[in-house]
């Protein structure tokens, strides 16, 4: 779906940002891509959608050379989520907002109306459809926001941060909207801090340190390196970093990431030597 | 002791609003006290905080109840001057509170607002890079920083004005897990060498129960909850209930405390579940 090669990106009179990346991210795959402020993930997602250009590489989304094609046309295939909801809503009611995409397209009246139900349904907001988007909690004009991407229809949804500055509850909510959508078949791609939500909801993850990937791999096998992502000075979440506490954690627990696997992983093996102690 | 802070029956409507932000908050804190404040959004954590610095009621419109004393000031009849002498502000984003080009000039902005001698500045200054322990930014460029370099100046800044306390609104919000850690490192020691009263609110629950001393939990403009962290997270459902999260590592313990594997405490961090899941094994790990 995503094919990076080789791709060397620098902002105008600046130093590279990213330098000499190259891999592919599969239709259908969910990626986390992590790294200190600075490390590049907000320059290389908006490679996704044609925002910026490679200075050398290619990057291709599904086959378009994204240096050959419009963002207009990559935004159809790749829907893009800012952190901040209202830098992306402008308009006064809600399904405008999220018909302004289809409208654009030169959809038809009937065809926008079906996709802005659709959407809106997909995030909980058809009782909103007519409220003026200002007047919404920020969780709910982040969800207008990412209804507005849904009723383009991207096959590959792209989203950076988008549970910063958002309470829990409401994080959970935004990421198991796009936890359904990734069983429907879309690619997701999302850069965040908090590894609590990669441990949850990533299965692969890139680590990005000043503009190189550090590592590549499962979401597991990422949080069982902590020796290398202490490089870059971040660390696993908490279940993974209090079973390599312990020395003979693999014979013992195997690898848990949850503390419903790290739970089982207690109860089930270690059975005896954890009867009813006090 | 007498009382840094005292609130009494605060109630804030917002102008044009219905739903009161705050009601009847009833809380004292005395000098030296680490606190969190933390809540699901709605709860009325940013209007408690702009309640202490005086922006309200000074700055925002609204229907106001109740009293509140800083350092036996009532900040109703208090010049906004005034109270910024007593207390720090610290805001979410880094970007809109640092107004000047480099770091010196930054700390030295507020003092010179309050019109101080250019020998007290220099002393100050050097005095409050030193107790953040940013001595290396001093004539680095603002918007060369990291983040969490940003927000250390923004609390070096605040603390060069020897305020009694420092008032933080989700410092961390924008920064990267060592960003986040570096903040914490430096309220704890500002709290801890200086005796500096700090109330900061924050959503990342597990970096907060590590650092704080007493936890303020609100929820639809009430404080549901005020107890040190330990005996909070020995109650998780005053988290739970509100729509938090309590640490993974506190919900393992909680479960197999539940199952009968664990009799103590619940533990706050990965160090103490360590020890929590060692006691439950009988000391064969």
């Amino acid at each position: 779906m995503i094919q990076v090669e080789e791709l060397t990106f620098a902002y105008p009179n600046g130093l590279p940002v990213l330098e000499n990346l190259s891999f592919e991210i599969k239709s259908g795959e969910f990626v986390a891509l992590i790294g200190q402020n600075g490390a590049g993930k907000t320059t290389l997602l908006k490679q996704f959608n044609g925002l910026l250009k490679p200075t050398r590489g290619m990057v291709r989304i599904d086959g378009m050379d994204t240096r050959k094609s419009t963002t207009g046309l990559l935004a159809q295939k790749v829907g893009f989520l800012f952190q901040n909801p209202d830098h992306q809503i402008f308009l006064p009611t809600v399904a405008q907002e999220i018909g302004f995409g289809p409208a654009n397209l030169g959809c038809s009246r009937e065809e926008i109306d079906k996709r802005v139900r659709e959407a809106a349904v997909q995030v909980g907001l058809e009782p909103y459809l007519n409220d003026n988007p200002l007047f919404l909690s920020k969780g709910q004009r982040q969800r207008v926001a990412f209804a507005s991407l849904l009723s383009m229809r991207p096959q590959v949804m792209v989203l950076d941060e988008p549970t910063t500055g958002q309470d829990y509850r409401e994080g959970i909510e935004i990421m198991e909207m796009v936890k359904a959508l990734h069983r429907q078949g879309h690619t997701i791609i999302f850069v965040t801090h908090d590894m609590e939500l990669v441990a949850r909801y990533a299965e692969r993850v890139i680590v990005l340190s000043q503009g190189r990937i550090l590592m590549d791999d499962t979401c597991r096998r990422v949080f069982y390196q902590p020796d290398v992502l202490r490089r870059t000075n971040l660390f696993p979440s908490q279940i993974p970093c209090l079973v390599q506490r312990f020395d003979r954690y693999q014979e013992e627990f195997g690898m848990p990431l949850s503390v419903e696997e790290f739970y089982k992983a207690i109860t089930d093996s270690g059975g005896e030597e954890y009867v009813h102690c006090s | 002791m007498k009382p840094v802070i005292s609130i009494e029956q605060l109630s804030f409507t917002y102008a044009g609003s219905e739903r009161p932000a705050l009601s009847g908050i009833n809380v004292t804190v005395n000098p030296g006290e680490f606190i969190g404040i933390t809540g699901p959004a709605g709860a009325g954590k940013s209007t408690l905080v702009l309640c202490l610095n005086g922006i309200i009621p000074h700055f925002q419109r609204g229907e106001y109840q109740g009293r509140v004393w800083i350092d036996g000031l009532d900040t109703v009849d208090t010049h906004c001057t005034e109270i910024s002498r007593k207390v720090g502000s610290v805001f979410q984003d880094p970007e809109a509170q640092i107004v000047a080009s480099t770091v010196e000039d930054e700390i030295a902005f507020g003092l010179e607002n309050f019109g101080m001698e250019p020998e007290m500045i220099e002393a100050r200054i050097t005095d409050a890079l030193q107790r953040i322990g940013i001595e290396g930014l001093r004539y680095r460029s603002t918007v060369e920083l990291s983040g969490g370099q940003k927000q250390r100046v923004a609390i070096a800044a605040a603390v060069a004005l020897r305020p009694k306390i420092l008032v933080l609104d989700e410092p961390t919000s924008e920064l990267d897990p060592l960003g986040t850690k570096e903040v914490f490192e430096v309220l704890k020691q500002l709290n801890q060498e200086y005796g500096l009263t700090i109330i900061v609110v924050e959503q990342k629950i597990n970096i907060l129960l590590e650092y704080i001393e007493r936890l303020w939990v609100m929820n639809e403009g009430r404080m549901v909850a005020d107890q040190p962290p330990r005996q909070i997270i020995n109650q998780p459902e005053l988290l739970t209930g509100v729509g938090l999260q309590i640490p993974p590592v506190s919900e393992l313990v909680y479960r197999l405390k539940a199952a009968g594997y664990y009799s103590g405490e619940l533990p706050l961090t990965v160090d103490e579940a360590y020890w929590a899941l060692l006691k439950c094994r009988g000391g064969k790990g």
